[in-house]
């Protein structure tokens, strides 16, 4: 009843990795795909060129040498990167001869990054030419459809859409992210973070569901620093390529079974000896995923989507009414029953609108702003209607036996700064759940003394 | 479906390297520690710290040889994910698999280029001048691929300046600064009047290094960080720009001389018609 609307956060692998144990993170450089990973799209790039400079030195450098590298006027950003690069435990600062204080770049780091750019230490994994040339060749062309297909299949079958169908597993975990919800014997249905889930563009879901993925992946009994360094290798793999699965631990073939079914790897069979990482897991770690837009909105609220997708439409009638459907297009309608509608099921407007944006149609992209002002306006403002009751939490207090008592209580909890309401003639007052316990040990001192 | 979003900014860095067979040849019996390979491996870590940096960073490598210039990196061999032959040896010692290509790619080219190469009679000199105009040629063809927004280009120079590629030389130059496009020298041995005008005009680095063993350190820590970063770090201070001219006549570098009054021609002595433009 209190939070009406539950935000969907999409973190990123920063956030994520800021909240892993140090211990863990340490365990995690261990690899040089995830010390490649870390390097590349974590660090901000001035902090990338700190680490460069670093890494062929044996020494530790004194701090204030490595303040003397930047310009009085980035102070800032120097600032930024000390305290970026300690978060991720990427270096330590630690006592020199003499006194000072210096910093030296974490030694397994180190050792890994120049693994990872110059060579010299173990093969990542083994060698899919070990197996000799496939049979059964993929083209990358085929290989971007498949992922495509697989994933489509799974939003397909958080729509509900009765010709997809996953496997246990996967459905389990839709409902453990919390993007689907199912009721004892029932089939799971969708849930307002799911419809929200919906709307992002690919890069954040697959974001999303893999970081929800490794939430759950330790109650599974997988090993997390064995999992997310095999993910960042696949991020590092070459398209088009097939690997071999020798050498993977059990726990590791359960999870590539996983990624082949959100369609991140490809395998012919499930007992296949090598697979293919597709583009969803290469660019896993960069994010640099867009769709080609193909919608189109007119001032006159009406919207044409060029698409024959089930599923585009399915995420266009979340938030429209059909009018038309054609082989290649689907008219709609934007209308206010249908955008409230949507509201109601837990999606933004915010979110509606970055749909749109996001998959606006070439022809769109080359006006400014690219959706019409006044559809992003109405459809805000239409979300604005149902926005006219805010829900505080509170305490009740009620039933005083003199109006003394009340004000002096209500007088209390003003000056603490906790009063939600009150009514005087009633003798009724709300103070929020923090303040709570304050002006209740107020009351009982005030009781026992008088 | 998938495509690179507007705001990955594409930044490509073209290395030009002068493997002027008698500038290493002579260096080789001067000093052992440093040599043509030495040389080659520093490159390859400045390229790999590049193409590490950054999924969407760029990387071109030419080698200025005596009469011709040779890419060594994307050459004709790379053939993008298929090769077969070389992926045996890729990644075998934990390499990058990307970079491990490259730098296979790398050293076969440069071992090629070096023994197919012949050096016949009297041109000595590197062809740097044209193996910039082919940097250039590289980057403009490349600019509207992958809508580049920050583009520069390495000069790693060995031999003496060639008062004969003057001209050439100066016009590479105007066009770069035209196209906004960056030049960094890293001079081995003597200083370069051509290179230190070229990083001036196009706001480079110019920096003369005084320990050759140390290049791949002195690479990383000045020409590594791009035109954005270098705002922000303490670099080292510009060099003093030798402006001499060569004249058209002689190519002899002057302080003093004539000039054309139609085509700005310059000469080192007098004479009545001008050659250029008559």
């Amino acid at each position: 009843m209190m939070k009406l609307r539950v935000q969907l956060q999409c973190k990123n692998l920063h956030e994520y990795l800021r909240e892993l144990s140090p211990e863990l993170l340490d365990r995690l450089y261990n690899h040089p795909a995830t010390c490649l990973a870390v390097y590349r799209s974590e660090l901000p790039s001035l902090a990338k060129n700190y680490v460069m400079r670093m890494l062929f030195l044996d020494q530790p450098l004194p701090q204030a040498a490595v303040a003397l590298w930047v310009k009085k006027d980035s102070q800032k950003d120097h600032d930024e990167c000390v305290s970026i690069l300690s978060g991720l435990r990427l270096w330590h600062s630690l006592q020199l001869q003499g006194g000072l204080q210096g910093y030296s770049l974490n030694p397994v780091f180190k050792e890994n990054l120049r693994i990872a750019l110059l060579g010299g230490g173990k093969a990542w994994a083994d060698e899919g030419s070990s197996l000799g040339p496939d049979r059964h060749a993929r083209d990358i062309e085929s290989l971007d459809k498949y992922a495509l297909e697989r994933w489509e299949v799974i939003l397909h079958f958080m729509v509900g859409s009765p010709s997809a169908a996953v496997s246990q597993d996967l459905a389990q975990l839709l409902v453990q992210a919390g993007l689907m919800r199912s009721e004892a014997g029932e089939a799971p249905y969708i849930t307002s973070a799911g419809f929200q889930f919906l709307l992002l563009d690919t890069a954040s879901q697959l974001w999303y569901f893999t970081l929800q993925y490794l939430k759950s992946a330790q109650s599974r009994g997988m090993d997390l620093v064995e999992i997310l360094s095999f993910l960042f290798q696949l991020s590092f793999s070459t398209l088009g390529r097939d690997y071999s699965v020798e050498g993977m631990s059990e726990s590791l073939l359960t999870f590539l079974q996983h990624l082949r079914e959100f369609g991140l790897v490809f395998q012919r069979k499930r007992k296949s000896r090598r697979y293919y990482p597709t583009r969803l897991a290469i660019t896993l770690a960069a994010g640099v995923t867009s769709n080609t837009g193909f919608i189109v909105v007119e001032t006159n609220y009406r919207i044409y989507a060029y698409t024959n997708s089930e599923l585009q439409i399915a995420l266009v009638a979340l938030f429209s009414e059909m009018l038309y459907r054609f082989s290649n297009l689907v008219v709609a309608q934007v209308t206010r029953e249908s955008v409230q509608q949507a509201i109601a099921n837990g999606i933004t407007a915010q979110q509606i609108i970055h749909f749109l944006k996001t998959r606006a149609h070439p022809v769109m992209l080359k006006q400014t702003p690219v959706l019409p002002p006044t559809i992003t306006d109405q459809i805000r403002l239409w979300e604005l209607e149902r926005d006219r009751l805010q829900f505080t939490e509170g305490v009740l207090y009620n039933q005083f036996l003199s109006q003394a008592d009340f004000e002096m209580l209500r007088d209390r909890a003003q000056s603490l700064g906790c009063l939600v309401w009150q009514d005087a003639p009633h003798r009724v007052m709300v103070v929020t759940p923090q303040g709570h316990s304050e002006v209740k040990r107020f009351w009982k001192r005030q009781r026992s003394n008088t | 479906m998938f495509a690179f979003s507007a705001e990955d900014e594409v930044n490509l860095l073209v290395i030009v390297v002068d493997v002027n067979p008698i500038w290493w040849g002579q260096q080789a019996q001067r000093d052992t520690e440093f040599t043509l390979s030495k040389c080659i491996d520093a490159v390859m870590v400045l390229g790999n710290s590049h193409m590490a940096m950054s999924r969407t960073n760029k990387l071109c490598i030419i080698a200025s040889h005596c009469q011709d210039s040779h890419f060594l990196y994307p050459c004709k061999s790379w053939r993008g994910g298929d090769g077969r032959d070389e992926d045996t040896s890729s990644s075998g010692d934990g390499k990058y698999e990307l970079l491990s290509v490259a730098n296979n790619l790398m050293a076969d080219e440069i071992r090629s280029v070096m023994l197919k190469s012949k050096v016949k009679g009297n041109s000595t000199d590197t062809m740097l001048a044209g193996s910039l105009a082919k940097a250039l040629c590289c980057i403009l063809l490349h600019q509207p691929l992958f809508q580049c927004v920050l583009v520069s280009v390495q000069v790693i120079k060995a031999a003496d300046d060639c008062a004969l590629q003057y001209m050439n030389f100066m016009n590479v130059i105007f066009a770069a600064q035209k196209q906004n496009i960056l030049i960094d020298a890293c001079v081995l041995d003597a200083d370069s009047g051509l290179l230190q005008q070229a990083c001036d005009i196009t706001g480079g680095l110019y920096l003369k290094i005084p320990q050759k063993v140390a290049l791949a350190q002195y690479l990383l820590w000045v020409f590594l960080p791009d035109s954005e970063q270098r705002s922000q770090l303490m670099l080292p201070p510009p060099a003093h720009v030798d402006y001499r001219a060569a004249c058209f006549c002689h190519r002899n570098l002057i302080e003093i001389g004539y000039v054309c009054s139609v085509c700005l021609s310059i000469f080192c002595n007098f004479s009545p018609i001008c050659t250029t433009c008559e």
